[in-house]
């Protein structure tokens, strides 16, 4: 018996020995490249240790496009783009697990659907919208603003029932009419020139609509226990303090999880950025990288130098909180 | 409960943002699909783009190519997956750490940095042909183009996979296989009479992902070959890039997003109808 | 198909001799030029001699590399006109696009001082076609790309391959085939970008006469005969062995390490080989292309470019005047033709006394002289701005015709032609 698992453990090691060191060598070999002239990358035999041109190839990356700027950029969208994500994802995810309302199903299936809804089919209205109608965006967006904070206002006046139902409705038609005249009117009156293209804005507020947050944070506030939730709302308490002090603290692993997520997707993402930024002082770090590749005057070892500057944290930090990764990427796979 | 504005207002900022970036979206592809955007300013035609998908060639290639990745890249990509994970849950396994990272660790590289470092590893000069002692023009042979672009995916997706699965296998109750174990049953008939059939909802699960994965592709394909040779690597994702931002063609762009979004369509009921009990 | 009366008709007429401009100093703030690879950096050797005529404008050149710098101008026009800079470069075979379908991203240069219109007979009439709609002109011409073999003497020589003999495409396969025996099959006299770009075909088409479009832009003209002679001599080439397949990167390698001996490509090309390989100075001579037939014609043209104004430029006059300068005086495009190979398209720098000289790095040869020589003979072609669809569609047809999955060049034509015929809804000439 003894023997026999000896024999299984050797094969198992036998196989998967040779697959990682495989999975390992493009990973090794991108920061090997980055330490040597092009010269040494494309010679036979390929080197395989590290040289000591990291910092010739890093100058030449930062003369090819200034990517330390550009890693600045992605540092910083990554960041507000994770903090912004997570507040709504919460706030969503909390309502569908928490309340019950009318609507409910519907605008449920309604985010749950676009989880299997190509990225593509929004792309380019997407682009219209923030590239070319920047102007009517920023109406819009004033509006939601406007609005938002006057239904903020309506909730916490408590009128009775009746009242409140009038003064709903007319809320409702109050918005559709902004939508419909105010929109089209403010943007004319916007004379002066505004842009969203090559700004940050322009990368984060699309990428909000994530509705796997959603659909995440949901799954996490269902598991808390209702009564605990139950007992504070006996005390007395508003909901949206006992989102904050009670059910938020409760969930704040996954919330760790999911940002870790939110935060490495934007980091990496691509096709987005590379829309709507054309300003190298504006790019993200893979915007600039990808726009680097197959140009003849840029050195390989400088894209490489890229390349490990872009994944190295990422690397590090997974050794270290390989356990919230995890979590994250298996959210929506393992349902409870 | 009572009726009350409450879960409105915590709805409120994400709808908001859902339905200007994604509601409105999805509803104007559908409209700029009918539109003759090659004129300046646009008009109505509700034939000039669905009528031109049908027989250009170009789509087609560009569908073949999908299709080809997704029956050869997605199953090679998840039987190995599936492996890997009973591998990684084995209890004999030593160094179970380094081969976790080993594997795990391509989930947080960028598709910019590992197309990068694929394009350089597959030059005509480059790592694999100086390793192998091969010669090929990799990225300028239709074939060995569409391998490079198969090749950089299993990298960088099979870990992420075998995260899934292996979260699904450690579900699986251990009675199980301890009550098999006593029955004699090998090591590899359990694995095809309990973990296959207990795992069916988490591998659908993967698959499904990984057709919409696929029928996405963009990035890989645009830095590694740039859809080439000829059209031998133009994915769909490649083909509507070149028609929405090169040819600046929203209309045309915009149908060819509504076919990528059909077959979607199309594959998420062919699986509800086969494994539709299960999951 | 015309043949463009270019440089003897013109010559006689223009009497000036050198084109020369009046400095501002008040001019003045800063301006960014987008512009790819060697073009860029002609651009920039222009600076210091700009900046003596106006000391107050700051010019700023960005190299985005020649695909980015299309993609992009193409998106800021679709995005509204922003993000674009002061001064734009655009090939003239793809410029129509931008004016076709963004007419208020650009700016009319009719509208600036002095007129585009006072500078008309300074330049073939011909480079203005594509950058003309109307009464408005969206660009003004920079140079041309006839089409000159770069070879290497000293492999030639080797292989005891004289260029004078080589006349027709077959005594070029000949060639290459006596190159490969004496170099044991390690030197190539070509690299054609099958699959990746359809450059060689391009060349060939013009040289017979043929292009995607006619000259009036209204149809497709690809399946005509020069254009299938053309494609024949593409797959002739490949499938005798003597060419490689690669891109732009490829061709730099290549001749760097010295496996390929020799480039055809546009005149441009000069400023690119004699920049990378420094260290084959005195190794490289110039030939005119082989013809098709016995006595046909030895010259296209591919690309040659242009410089635009985006409407959103703040600073129209300093950017107007930097590119009249770069384009319109003699000591700019005399800058580029000798720094890196641009060959004017300005007239009266055609006939600088450097033109003349005999070129070190090129073996003493007077290289412009042969060069420039092959003008007059280039066929009208027109980009159109449908160019980069039907490109695509002929880089896939070509590789296709080239794997033999034709049965003849006619047929891969044929359903070529069909193919951009449904994506540009122009009709199939006759």
């Amino acid at each position: 018996m003894k023997r026999r698992l000896w024999w299984r453990s050797f094969w198992l090691h036998l196989f998967l020995t040779p697959l990682a060191l495989l999975w390992l060598a493009p990973l090794w070999l991108m920061f090997v490249f980055s330490t040597h002239p092009e010269t040494a990358i494309f010679s036979t035999p390929t080197p395989i240790l590290p040289s000591n041109q990291f910092a010739a190839n890093l100058q030449s990356l930062q003369s090819d496009t200034n990517f330390l700027r550009t890693l600045f950029n992605s540092v910083m969208v990554a960041s507000i783009y994770t903090v912004l994500s997570i507040f709504l994802t919460s706030l969503a995810g909390y309502a569908f697990a928490r309340f019950e309302f009318w609507g409910k199903g519907l605008l449920f299936s309604l985010v749950i659907a676009t989880l299997t809804i190509p990225y593509f089919a929004v792309v380019i209205p997407q682009f219209i919208l923030v590239a070319r109608e920047a102007k009517t965006l920023l109406a819009i967006l004033i509006g939601m603003a406007v609005f938002g904070g006057i239904a903020a206002l309506l909730a916490w006046l408590r009128f009775s029932p009746a009242l409140g139902r009038v003064l709903w409705v007319g809320y409702a038609l109050a918005a559709l009419a902004y939508l419909f005249l105010g929109v089209p009117a403010l943007r004319e009156a916007m004379t002066f020139d505004f842009r969203l293209t090559n700004t940050w804005w322009a990368v984060i507020l699309p990428s909000l609509a994530n509705s796997l947050g959603v659909f995440f944070m949901r799954q996490n506030f269902l598991s808390l226990p209702a009564s605990l939730l139950e007992a504070a709302r006996i005390d007395g308490a508003g909901e949206f303090r006992i989102f904050f002090r009670i059910a938020v603290p409760l969930v704040l692993p996954a919330m760790a999880a999911l940002a870790i997520i939110l935060f490495l997707a934007s980091w990496n993402d691509y096709l987005w950025p590379l829309l709507v930024l054309s300003d190298r002082e504006m790019q993200t770090a893979p915007v600039a990288l990808g726009s680097l590749i197959g140009l003849t005057r840029v050195s390989w070892g400088g894209i490489m130098v890229g390349a490990v500057m872009t994944t190295l944290p990422f690397l590090v930090l997974f050794l270290f909180l390989q356990r919230y990764f995890i979590a994250g990427i298996t959210a929506g796979g393992v349902k409870d | 409960m009572k009726r009350s504005a409450t879960p409105y207002l915590f709805l409120l900022p994400y709808l908001a943002i859902f339905a200007l970036f994604w509601a409105w979206p999805i509803l104007e592809s559908l409209l700029l699909s009918f539109q003759n955007t090659r004129v300046s300013p646009p008009v109505w035609n509700l034939s000039v783009n669905w009528g031109r998908i049908l027989g250009d060639a170009a789509f087609w290639d560009a569908l073949r190519n999908t299709v080809l990745i997704l029956v050869i890249q997605v199953p090679l990509m998840l039987a190995l997956a599936t492996a890997l994970a009973v591998a990684l849950n084995s209890q004999l396994l030593r160094a179970r750490g380094f081969f976790r990272f080993a594997f795990f660790a391509p989930v947080v590289v960028g598709a910019v940095a590992y197309s990068a470092v694929f394009r350089l590893l597959f030059n005509q000069n480059g790592a694999v042909n100086a390793a192998t002692g091969l010669d090929l023009n990799w990225i300028f042979d239709p074939v060995g183009a569409m391998a490079v672009i198969i090749i950089t995916l299993t990298w960088r997706w099979t870990g992420y996979n075998a995260i899934i699965i292996l979260a699904g296998l450690q579900s699986i109750p251990k009675d199980l296989y301890e009550a098999a174990e006593i029955d004699g049953a090998s090591p590899w008939q359990q694995f095809w009479r309990i973990t296959v059939p207990s795992l069916r909802p988490v591998l659908l699960f993967c698959l499904v992902l990984s057709i919409i994965g696929t029928l996405q592709l963009f990035t890989e394909p645009w830095l590694i070959t740039n859809g080439g040779p000829g059209t031998a690597t133009t994915t769909l994702g490649v083909y509507l890039y070149r028609q929405g931002f090169q040819n600046i063609n929203f209309g045309y762009a915009s149908t060819i997003a509504y076919a990528i979004t059909l077959l979607a369509l199309v594959f998420s009921i062919i699986q509800l109808r086969l494994f539709g009990r299960e999951s | 198909m015309k043949r463009l009366l270019v440089m003897g008709a013109a010559l006689a007429l223009t009497v000036a001799s050198a084109q020369q401009m009046q400095g501002n100093p008040n001019l003045r703030g800063e301006i960014t030029v987008w512009s790819w690879d060697i073009a860029a950096k002609a651009l920039e050797a222009n600076i210091p001699g700009f900046n003596k005529l106006f000391p107050n404008v700051k010019v700023r050149v960005l190299d985005l590399g020649n695909q980015a710098t299309y993609d992009r101008g193409l998106a800021g026009c679709a995005a509204g006109g922003g993000d674009l800079p002061d001064v734009y470069s655009v090939e003239n075979n793809e410029a129509e696009v931008f004016w076709a379908r963004f007419p208020n991203c650009f700016t009319d240069l009719n509208t600036l001082q002095p007129a585009a219109s006072t500078l008309r007979n300074q330049f073939p009439a011909f480079k203005w076609t594509e950058l003309t709609v109307g009464n408005k002109v969206f660009a003004m011409p920079w140079d041309s790309g006839p089409v000159v073999m770069f070879y290497r003497r000293d492999i030639y020589n080797q292989a005891g391959v004289n260029p004078a003999t080589i006349r027709t495409w077959d005594d070029f396969i000949a060639a290459g085939r006596r190159i490969a025996q004496a170099t044991n099959n390690r030197v190539k006299v070509g690299v054609i970008a099958n699959g990746q770009d359809d450059e060689w075909f391009r060349m060939l088409a013009n040289q017979n006469g043929c292009f995607y479009f006619n000259n009036e832009a209204n149809a497709v003209t690809v399946n005509q005969p020069g254009c299938v002679t053309a494609l024949e001599t593409v797959k002739k080439l490949i499938d005798a062995g003597i060419v490689m397949q690669g891109g732009w990167n490829e061709q730099i390698q290549a001749f760097k390490a010295g496996t390929v001996a020799t480039s055809m490509f546009g005149a441009w090309y000069e400023g690119t080989i004699r920049s990378n390989a420094p260290e084959q100075s005195g190794k490289w001579g110039v030939y005119p292309m082989p013809a098709s037939r016995p006595g046909g014609v030895r010259a296209a043209n591919l690309g040659g470019s242009a410089l635009a104004i985006p409407a959103s430029s703040r600073n129209k006059e300093a950017a107007w005047a930097f590119v009249r300068y770069a384009l319109g005086t003699t000591e700019g495009q005399v800058t580029m033709l000798k720094e890196f190979g641009l060959v004017p398209s300005l007239l009266a720098a055609t006939r600088d006394p450097y033109v003349n000289q005999p070129q070190p790095y090129w073996g003493n040869q007077r290289i412009w002289q042969v060069i420039l020589g092959t003008l007059g003979n280039v066929p009208a072609a027109r980009g159109t701005q449908f160019f980069q669809e039907a490109r695509a569609i002929m880089v896939k047809t070509q590789a296709d015709y080239v794997a033999g999955r034709f049965p003849s060049a006619k047929a891969a034509l044929d359903a070529a032609a069909q193919q951009i015929s449904q994506a540009t809804g122009l009709p199939i000439a006759r």
